[in-house]
């Protein structure tokens, strides 16, 4: 075996390692429906929907693989784009793990040999737990408005439901990994429906749908997500909350290394 | 009799100026050093790459399941999922004449933390046993000692040890995916550094006994992704991994053999571009030496023309005089043959067997990821040794033909008259 293979596969792998983009569908902006919008105030809508102040919330996350399946619930905490925390409660085996964002950085907990492990920023790339969503969604403090140029390409119905879509293009200057995302957005609700994320060369790489709009914590959000990496057919991560609240009194010293370590 | 009277005057042509036909002769033969030395000499260095390429690490074959390259992925063991008897696998292969050593390897990929630094890096499960007889990466120890069987203990590279801040008897946290879809994790203990040289495989490669790797990755014992193999010589495993194609099958497992000039085919391509260089080292050296051996022939027979005016004039026929001179450069070419061999062989075989020390030129460098010390190696080439020869003939045969040609077609009657 070549050393280049070793290294093309070491990195690959090791991209398995990091964080899930858990936080992303916690909080909300008040949303009215109003009579027009342009697509920025509507995506800046739909980006505060997905980010936001503090909450606290438990969700299942199920991975399907071409080799195994499972399932992890865990309890995530979350303080506007800069400060989150998960730590998993079942299985039993992975129960305690947890992982901190702060900033920029990611730590993760492994309770079996009671360390925590900063994860090197040539790791960010990667997902949590063999799942297949991307560091990338939640470490980057960037918001889609100020990263992209919105247009507007379909106004109408589909599968009888009113809806906008748009297509993101990065800005020259912005240091994002997208070529292009096309968002899919509910008008009666400005509810997402889907976005799909393409690389630069215009290929579709994941397609995340949202789904189950219910009203947790007083607000109204897409309780469960699923993303579909395109270039592994039959494989998917989804994600269900089955408890969320918000506009918590926590703050920026919750999210620490002790937090971390310690279970709450 | 007429050939032997031509081949005479033409050898006794030589002698009628020593000095002049001895350098001449020194041309030739150092034309033919050059050749025997350069080849030689990138010989050694194709034999080093190919020795260190394949024994430090890689072996000469391995085995593993056929959907295993080149994705590498950590669920394709031999055998499948289920595993297989590789026991049974190994034991057919070390029977093959040409296999002396076989191993068991397994690989993940994951983080090494000590405490602030985290890095990523190849872990490779090893069996401790065995692994010395297919490779050179447990000699290559150069601090503390080897890990005990299936204690979690590694050995990493000096390159890594570095940068990870580690010593021998510190502990790292091993974290790598895991085949149940788990994140495994453990402590180890750093028991021992390895420098090879190579900085690729110093920085990057984590050696941990294989059971110990197999529970870090949730592998049953049953489960390895790689079976290494060596032969006693490099070029007797294309061979043997044909044979083993054949003798393995019975067995019922699904398994790729490859060689290595299929593992690392740019080994084998630079191989075989040395040997193509090797026709035009030889035919860039002689054009040189075509020149100057025509030039010598020519200013001889310049001096001799009323001499072979007078032959002709005698009734000396032109292709008689045209086979002389051609004597006289074939004769050339023996002396410069026999003086050539004579310079060459001992030099080659006393750099063969005490090469150069290059160390103060060069240190160790790497190239196409196999490690090459900094020695002038030589290696013998008989082949080429005697394609050689045979240029250097032709090569004073062909430097004869023009000035026999100008001799032969002489006018004699100008010649002579001082025209």
């Amino acid at each position: 075996m070549t050393f280049a293979e070793y290294h093309r596969r070491s990195r690959r792998i090791l991209h398995t390692l990091g964080l899930p983009l858990l936080a992303m569908t916690l909080t909300s902006a008040g949303l009215t429906a109003g009579d027009r919008h342009s697509p920025r105030e509507i995506i800046d809508r739909v980006d505060r929907v997905l980010r936001g102040a503090s909450s606290r919330g438990v969700a299942t996350m199920r991975v399907i693989t071409r080799h195994w399946e499972r399932s992890l619930t865990m309890e995530v905490w979350s303080l506007g784009t800069d400060y989150s925390l998960v730590r998993v409660l079942s299985p039993a085996k992975e129960a305690g793990t947890g992982t901190l964002k702060a900033s920029r950085d990611i730590w993760n907990y492994l309770p079996k040999v009671d360390r925590t492990i900063k994860i090197p920023a040539s790791m960010m790339m990667g997902s949590w737990m063999g799942s297949h969503f991307t560091n990338d969604d939640l470490v980057k403090e960037s918001r889609l408005v100020e990263d992209y140029e919105i247009e507007t390409t379909f106004e109408g119905t589909r599968e009888n439901v009113t809806v906008w879509e748009f297509t993101l293009n990065p800005k020259p200057e912005a240091a994002v990994v997208w070529g292009k995302i096309d968002y899919r957005v509910r008008q009666r609700d400005f509810m997402p429906l889907q976005a799909r994320y393409f690389d630069e060369e215009s290929e579709l790489v994941r397609t995340l749908t949202f789904s189950d709009f219910r009203r947790m914590g007083d607000r109204l959000v897409p309780t469960h997500m699923d993303m579909q990496p395109q270039d592994k057919p039959g494989e998917r991560t989804s994600v269900s909350y089955a408890e969320l609240q918000f506009d918590l009194k926590i703050d920026k010293s919750f999210f620490s290394l002790r937090t971390l370590r310690r279970g709450r | 009799m007429a050939l032997p009277s031509w081949w005479l005057i033409g050898w006794r042509n030589l002698g009628r100026n020593p000095k002049r036909t001895f350098i001449t002769a020194l041309g030739l033969a150092a034309g033919y050093f050059a050749v025997i030395f350069m080849v030689g000499f990138a010989d050694g260095l194709k034999v080093e790459m190919i020795e260190n390429g394949t024994g430090l690490m890689t072996g000469q074959i391995q085995i593993h399941s056929p959907r295993y390259r080149p994705d590498r992925s950590l669920y394709e063991t031999i055998g499948g999922r289920a595993g297989a008897d590789f026991e049974a696998v190994i034991r057919t292969a070390v029977r093959d004449p040409a296999v002396v050593g076989a191993a068991p390897r397994v690989y993940g990929a994951g983080l090494l933390s000590s405490g602030q630094s985290t890095r990523g890096g190849m872990l490779m499960g090893i069996d401790l046993d065995r692994e010395p007889g297919v490779s050179r990466l447990m000699n290559s120890l150069s601090q503390g000692r080897a890990p005990a069987p299936a204690a979690n203990e590694l050995m990493i590279g000096t390159e890594m040890a570095r940068r990870l801040e580690l010593q021998v008897g510190n502990e790292v946290i091993l974290v790598a995916p895991a085949a149940d879809g788990s994140m495994g994790n453990d402590i180890f203990q750093v028991c021992g550094l390895y420098r090879t040289g190579m900085a690729d495989l110093d920085g990057a490669f984590a050696l941990v006994p294989i059971r110990s790797l197999q529970r870090l990755l949730a592998l049953d014992p049953g489960r390895i992704h790689e079976i290494a193999l060596s032969t006693a010589d490099p070029w007797l495993a294309p061979e043997a991994g044909r044979r083993l194609v054949a003798g393995l099958a019975p067995l019922g497992v699904e398994l790729e053999v490859l060689d290595w000039t299929r593992l690392r085919p740019e080994m084998l391509e630079y191989a075989l571009l040395m040997d193509s260089w090797y026709s035009i080292v030889v035919l860039i050296v002689f054009a040189f030496a075509l020149f100057g051996v025509a030039n010598t022939m020519l200013m001889s027979t310049f001096e001799r023309r009323r001499e072979f005016s007078v032959m002709l004039a005698l009734g000396a026929r032109p292709h008689q005089i045209l086979l002389t001179v051609v004597s006289e450069a074939t004769a050339l070419g023996w002396i410069s043959l026999a003086l050539g061999v004579a310079v060459t062989f001992p030099l080659i075989a006393w750099w063969h067997h005490y090469p150069i020390d290059l160390s103060w030129i060069y240190g160790d460098l790497t190239m196409l990821g196999a490690l090459i010390r900094p020695v002038l190696r030589i290696e013998y080439n008989l082949p080429v040794s005697l394609w050689t020869g045979l240029a250097l003939l032709v090569t004073a045969v062909t430097a004869g033909l023009y000035p026999a040609a100008r001799a032969a077609w002489l006018p004699p009657a100008d010649t002579l008259s001082g025209l």
